[in-house]
Order: structure tokens, then sequence, then C-alpha cells
């Protein structure tokens, strides 16, 4: 098993606040890793420094063994960091397919002018993009949706989506807030298949969940967050009796 | 080679020329911070306040407090009329910044247009001179414009200070400055808020045209003009704090004051825009104009900016 | 029949004026007040150079347009990498300061204008050239803008205005978009200067002042933002408006003000009764 993301001494602070505080965390391959903690934990902010939408104060992200710290935001997705929004975020006023089509690691139609002269080139490329996106939303049970507005969607379908969006990267790094937030039955089966599958693939995985059952299905280790420190790691099973965890998460 | 009574002269006179800049800074900068609006509509208001004062003066040939007070009520009550009727519907509709920029801007343009239809294109200024007696202090001359430009300047602005420091409304607005939809939920109402708010900002404004008025000439497009610097002043004081951008629009007329001293007036503007561009590169962090940011009530959580979150 | 051909011109150059401005603003979101700007770039780009260095009218104009293009990125460059919002105010700046850059210094005529264009062809061929050119301009360039919309880059341009930050986070430069549209739809605002400088022989900075983003902005908002053929519409459309007014018979100095008046008030009505213009764009717009 390879270390994929590889995190060390993170820090940053907004004003007073402290979201990160000395982090260090490594996720290998075919690893799940739970990140679990009480709310303003930092755990989103973790997922922010990691993917860039915030820069660090001190300390190194590595991917792959490379060091991605210092790359701007849409370069770290092209290195191979793939995340879900608490919140999904997909782009309300296109289909499902479309959301999915903007998404790959490299986008040829990006270039006005490839669009303009690269013809039959962007053509294929965009074949071959739209029957990946088949693809994933067939595993999903989602192939029907392709060309719905995701606004028109229910929205554990639009979780899917999303999250379909984040496999369209198809890098070693995948970053999931939430997944599970707010869905159930069926699309909570689809997505721990989905992401055990992924897993499986050779992805590193690290999410972020408050529901303990997930966590305990589907992950091998899990981290716990509190005050922008990890304060242990473990097996879920070693973290969830941990007197520390079970005072800091639900208070004494 | 430059002598120093020149230089106190320049100071003095620049810094009292500078008292509309102040005035028309206020008047921005407040409206920015508390109803988060990037009001280019203020041009407009400036105009209004102006060539309302006009016919006050030279055509119902009113006292000059009566034409204060008629161009004080005209554009309160023209500013509130815009308030309500328009900014209002604009937010219960989650309205696009770009929708909130079109409006303002437009709005001014507006105004330009049709004030000349009504008033022509030749410079006018509220009374027929603009001279005012002259007195000679320590080798400098002080004219009673230059007093009455300071003095008001800076009790208006000193009501302000105290105004939103002690006073329960003023507290109210800087409630919804900071926090709209929190102080929402402490009984402040952020459209009370705005209104008084806006209002403030056309006193400041009416004040502002009436100094400038009775010194230069004015025609339907000068108000634009004279809003930039306003926009610029309050990029360099920063966003929310009004009394620093004060200070910068000081600094900046300063700065144009002396640099006749370098350059030919006809390039005088570009001292401003020099400035301007000078805020856009040193500043760094980035701003919004507004639009869905100011939204009342069952609010979507704001997304996160690339350095929130 | 020269009034008409002059008014094809115009229709040519103000529906290339909206429909590249409607590229920034309708489909970018990039908000800019500086578009007239960079039609006088381009047109007074393509006048020197023909006054001054005889250089061949086509060769002129498109020098025009790749000027334009070129300075765009003054504005966007420093602004879009701190946020698309500082766009808005570096062009307000750039659009006073560079009109007063031409008022006051001699080689551009100075306020006085630039006249002394050198006149290509003559008679009614040149009107039939011009009118035809102009023409086939905007209907090139609405229809490359419309392809460019409908492609793969277009889609990205979407997304882009419905969710920036996980536009980006999927590994998109919006910058670099943002950057070039910002270009193109200036590029094109100078194109039409040329052939606008080339046609009227006549150049003034009060042509291209702030009142004219008026003008532009009221064809794009009343066409309708973000459609291919809103932008048409309102530029043919506010074209014949003053073609109305004339038949008042009105003094100039009433006029001028007069159509600005309806202009903007025509904006300020649709923006609140029908805010997505007489032509509705394809997909809702943010």
């Amino acid at each position: 098993m390879s270390e994929i993301l590889a995190i060390q001494g993170l820090r940053k602070s907004f004003g007073g606040i402290v979201v990160a505080d000395d982090v260090t965390l490594s996720i290998g391959s075919r690893e799940i890793l739970g990140l679990i903690g009480p709310n303003g934990a930092g755990k989103t902010s973790l997922f922010n420094l990691i993917s860039g939408v915030v820069l660090p104060d001190a300390g190194t992200i590595y991917l792959q063994g490379a060091p991605i710290d210092g790359l701007p935001l849409y370069r770290r997705a092209r290195a191979g960091i793939a995340r879900t929004w608490q919140n999904v975020r997909l782009f309300e006023t296109m289909t499902v397919m479309e959301n999915l089509l903007v998404a790959p690691r490299e986008y040829g139609g990006e270039s006005v002018l490839r669009i303009l002269f690269g013809g039959a080139a962007v053509r294929r490329e965009q074949e071959a993009l739209r029957e990946r996106g088949s693809a994933i939303l067939s595993r999903m049970g989602l192939a029907a949706t392709a060309d719905t507005l995701v606004t028109d969607l229910p929205f554990g379908q639009q979780k899917l989506i999303g999250l379909a969006r984040a496999l369209m990267n198809d890098g070693p790094c995948l970053l999931l807030d939430e997944p599970m937030a707010g869905v159930e039955g069926g699309v909570y089966e689809t997505i721990k298949a989905i992401v055990r599958e992924e897993a499986a693939s050779g992805r590193a995985v690290c999410v972020i969940e408050h529901n303990i059952s997930f966590i305990k299905d589907l992950c091998t280790r899990a981290a716990f967050m509190a005050n922008g420190r990890i304060m242990q790691t473990g097996t879920v099973v070693e973290l969830l009796s941990s007197e520390l965890f079970i005072e800091l998460y639900f208070g004494t | 080679m430059i002598d120093f009574t020149m230089v106190a002269q320049i100071f003095w006179t620049g810094t009292a020329t500078s008292s509309y800049y102040v005035l028309f800074t206020i008047a921005f900068a407040l409206v920015l911070k508390v109803v988060g609006l990037w009001n280019f509509a203020q041009a407009g208001f400036m105009g209004i306040a102006f060539y309302a004062m006009f016919f006050a003066f030279n055509v119902l040939h009113i006292p000059v407090w009566a034409g204060l007070a008629f161009g004080f009520a005209f554009t309160i009550f023209f500013t509130g009329l815009v308030e309500v009727l328009c900014l209002r519907t604009l937010r219960k509709r989650r309205s696009s910044s770009l929708t909130f920029f079109i409006f303002t801007l437009i709005l001014s343009e507006f105004i330009a247009y049709l004030l000349m239809l009504f008033f022509g294109t030749e410079p006018v200024t509220l009374f027929p001179s603009i001279l005012s007696p002259v007195r000679i202090v320590a080798d400098i001359a002080v004219s009673d414009w230059d007093l009455v430009a300071l003095s008001s300047t800076g009790a208006l602005s000193l009501a302000l200070w105290v105004f939103l420091r002690f006073h329960r409304e003023g507290q109210f607005l800087t409630a919804v400055a900071d926090n709209g939809p929190l102080a929402e939920l402490y009984g402040i109402s952020a459209k009370r808020a705005y209104l008084v708010a806006m209002t403030i900002a056309s006193v400041f404004v009416c004040a502002g045209m009436y100094l400038f008025g009775t010194r230069a000439g004015v025609i339907p497009t000068t108000p634009l003009e004279l809003m930039l610097f306003a926009v610029i002043a309050t990029l360099l004081g920063g966003i929310g704090r009004i009394f620093s951008a004060a200070l910068a629009a000081i600094v900046i007329g300063l700065v144009q004051s002396f640099s006749i001293l370098v350059i030919a007036s006809a390039w005088q503007n570009l001292v401003l825009y020099g400035f301007l561009f000078f805020t856009i590169l040193v500043f760094p962090r980035g701003f919004r104009l507004p639009g869905l940011r100011r939204v009342r009530g069952a609010d979507l959580a704001p997304k996160p900016t690339a350095e929130s979150a | 029949m020269q009034y008409v051909y002059s008014l094809l011109v115009l229709i040519g150059i103000y529906v290339t004026l909206s429909a590249s401005f409607n590229l920034i603003i309708g489909n970018g979101g990039l908000i800019s007040i500086a578009h007239p700007i960079f039609f006088a770039l381009g047109a007074y780009t393509a006048a020197l150079l023909g006054i001054h260095f005889n250089v061949p009218v086509l060769v002129s104009i498109v020098a025009g347009m790749l000027v334009a293009l070129g300075s765009s990125f003054a504005l966007s460059l420093p602004s879009l990498r701190i946020s698309g919002d500082y766009l808005l105010i570096i062009s307000i700046g750039f659009q006073l300061g560079f009109l007063q850059v031409i008022k006051n210094i001699d080689f551009t005529g100075g306020a006085g204008g630039l006249g002394n264009i050198p006149s290509v062809l003559s008679g009614e061929t040149r009107d039939i050239v011009f009118a035809s050119g102009s023409l086939l301009m905007a209907l090139g360039v609405v229809l490359l803008i419309r392809w460019i919309v409908r492609s793969p880059y277009g889609r990205a341009i979407t997304a882009m205005r419905d969710d920036e930050l996980a536009f980006v986070t999927l590994g998109r430069n919006a910058m670099k978009i943002k950057l070039v549209i910002f270009a193109l739809g200036s590029g094109f605002a100078g194109l039409a200067g040329g052939v606008y400088a080339y046609y009227f022989l006549y150049l003034s900075p009060d042509q291209f002042e702030i009142l004219q983003s008026a003008t532009i902005l009221t064809m794009v908002v009343v066409g309708g933002m973000g459609s291919t053929l809103g932008p048409v519409v309102g530029g043919v459309l506010l074209l014949a408006l003053p073609q109305a007014i004339t038949f008042l018979q009105l003094p100039p100095n009433v006029m001028g003000p007069l159509q600005g008046v309806i202009y903007t008030l025509l904006v300020l009505i649709f923006l609140f009764v029908r805010p997505q213009g007489l032509i509705s764009a394809a997909r809702r717009q943010t």
C-alpha cells in the first residue's frame, strides 16, 4: 500500500481562529480514512487546505511524493485531488451530463483556439468523456438522468451526481465532504458501494462524516479532529471507544 | 526654488477643496458599508442635489438657507424613492451584482441626460459669482469659502462619527453593516438601516454639491467624474472604513493640488487614475460587488470565497 | 440613399459592438464599462496607421483589432488576479483616463478630433463595399461567438458562471477563460472601430465617452443578455430609434440628450419589467 496523500505540520488561522493546528496525516492507496469530529473542528477547512481553496500558513502537502501546497487551486485537481462539497455545488443551469463533461482533469474545451481549430480531435475527446460519464452514471443507476437539469433531481440524486463529478477526475485522491448528509436508503447504499469500489481500485479516500455507522461500515482508519488538531488516529473501533473521543464529541 | 509660502498656500487651498471630496467619499463609503452597495447612482443623486439648489437659487430666487433646505429635502426624497421602489425590489428578487451595477450606473446616466435636457450643457455655478471674501493670514490667502467648507465638512463628519458611535440608530447601522441577518435576529430592521444610511448619504452629497457648486462650474456629467474620486478614496481607505476613506480623500485631493507644480493641468486627472491603479495593485484582497451578499431572511449559506470557508 | 448605406454600416458596427459586449458581460459575467474604449482604440489605431504610415486599410483595421485585443490585458490581468469585481473599477478608470490622454495629445488630434483619415474608394462603390463589409463583419462576429458559446468552451463558461469555486476545484483555469473572453470581446470592438474610422473619416473623443457605454449596454440589456440574437435585435432596434426621433425635427442639442434619456429609460424599464430582455437566453441566467 503506497502513500498517496501526506500532510505535514499544516497550520492555518483566520484572524484569531486556528482552523488547522499542526496537522499531520497520511492516507495510502486503497485506504478509506474517516475524518470525524464535532462541528467547527476544522474538517472542511482541512479539505479546503488540501484541495487548494485556502493556502496554509505553514506546513506541506504531498501527493504521491510531490509537494502540491504551492500549486494554485486548479492545478491541484489536475494533479489528482478530487473533492465533493458539503452543499453539493452542482452547476445549476446545466444538465447532469454537462456537469460531468466539465469535470475531467484535462479539458480540451478550455482553449478557444483548440475549439476553433481542433475540430475532430475535440469531438473525439468529448465523445470519450461522454462515455466515461455514462459509465459512472450507470454504476449509480442514474444513466437515465443524463439529460435532466440537475435542479430537477431529488436531493439524494444530486449528491450522487456531485460524487460522479468528482469521479470524473479519475485521480489518486478522493476527498468526500459529508457524502451521506441528508441521504438514506438506496442512495446511501449506492454511495457506500461506489466509495468501496473507488478505494479498491487504488485510490486514497478521505471521508468527513457524522454518520457513525457509515464510518464503522466503510472506513479502514479514522482520525478524530477537534479545534483544528488531530487528536487521535487509529482504527475505527479504537477511536470510537476511546474516552477522549466520547468526551470531546458528546461533551461531558 | 519653491518657496514655503506657495507650498503652504497650496496645502491650505488643497485641503479646503478636498472638503467636498471628503463629503462625497463619506456618502459613498457609508452606503457601501451599511447597504453593501457600490452606489453608482450617487452620481445621479449629486446631479439632482446640485440642480435642485441651482433651480432654487436662480429660478425661485429664495435665500440661501431655504435653497439649501430645498436641496436637502429634494435629494433625500429622491434617494428614498430609489431605495424603496427600486433597490428593495432588486433585493427581493435576489438580483445579481451585475443587475445592481447596471441599475445604479444607468440611473446616474439617465439623470445626467435628463438634466442635460432641462439645464443644457453649459457649465453653471450655484451663484453668479464664485468669488468670496479673502483675508490674508500669515501670508496665506484664506477665503470665506475655505472656512465654510472646512467647518461644515468637519462638523458633518464629526456628527456622523458621534451618531454611529453613540446613538442607537447609528449603532444599528454598524450592526447591520457587520452582520445583517444577525442584526435582524436581534430585532434591528435592516430595511430601516438602509434607508437611514441612504438618507445620511444624501445629506452629505447635497452639502458636497453645495460646496463644489459655489466654487466651480458644473455640467450634468460632472458628478460622474466626482464620484470616481469617491470610489478611489473608498478603495484606498479600505472598504467598510468610512473615516479612513475620508482621510484618503484628503490625501488624494492634496496630491492632486500639489501635482500642479509638476504636471500640466490638462493631465491633472491622470493623477487620479494613477491612484486608482496603485490602489488596485497594492490591495491584494479581493472585494465583492453586492447583490446576493446582503439578501435577508431565509438565505442560503454564503458560498465560501477563496479566502474564507 | 447615402443615408441608408451609412445606417447599414452603423448597424453592422453596433451589432458587432453589442454582440462582443454581450460575450463579455452576458456570457462571461465580467462587469466592465470600458467597451467603448476598445472601440476607440481600434478606431484610432487604424486611423493613425493610415494617416501617418500609409498602411493599407484592411491591414490597419486588423491592426486596430489586435491593439484592442492586446490592450485588454492591461485591464484584465491586474484586476482579475484579485477579483472579477475589480475589473469594473479599473474599467471605469481606464475609460476616463484613456479619453483624457486622447484629448490632450496632438498626435491623436486632441479634443478637436482626428480628420484626414485616408479615404478608400469613392462614390456609391464605397458605400456598397463598406455597408456589406460592415454587415458581413457583424454576421461573422455573431456566428463566431455563437459557435464558441455552443461549444465545450461555452459549457465551461456556463459552469464558471454557475459556481466558479466548484468549477476551479475541478481543475479548470477560470482566470484564463475570463482573460480570453475579455480579450476576444475587446478585439471585436476594436475591429468595429477600424471600420467606423475608415467609413466616417472623422474621430473625436466625445464619440467614445462614458455615455456611449449606456448605448451599448442598452442594446445588450434590452436585446437580451446572454442570448445570441439578443444583441442583434438590440443593436438594430436601438439604431432605428434615433432615426425615428429625427422625424421630430428637434434641435441637435436636444436630440442627443433625448436619445440618451430614451436609451437609459429603456434599460431601467427592462431591468424591472423584463430583465431577460427581448430575446431571452437559452439557459437560465444566474
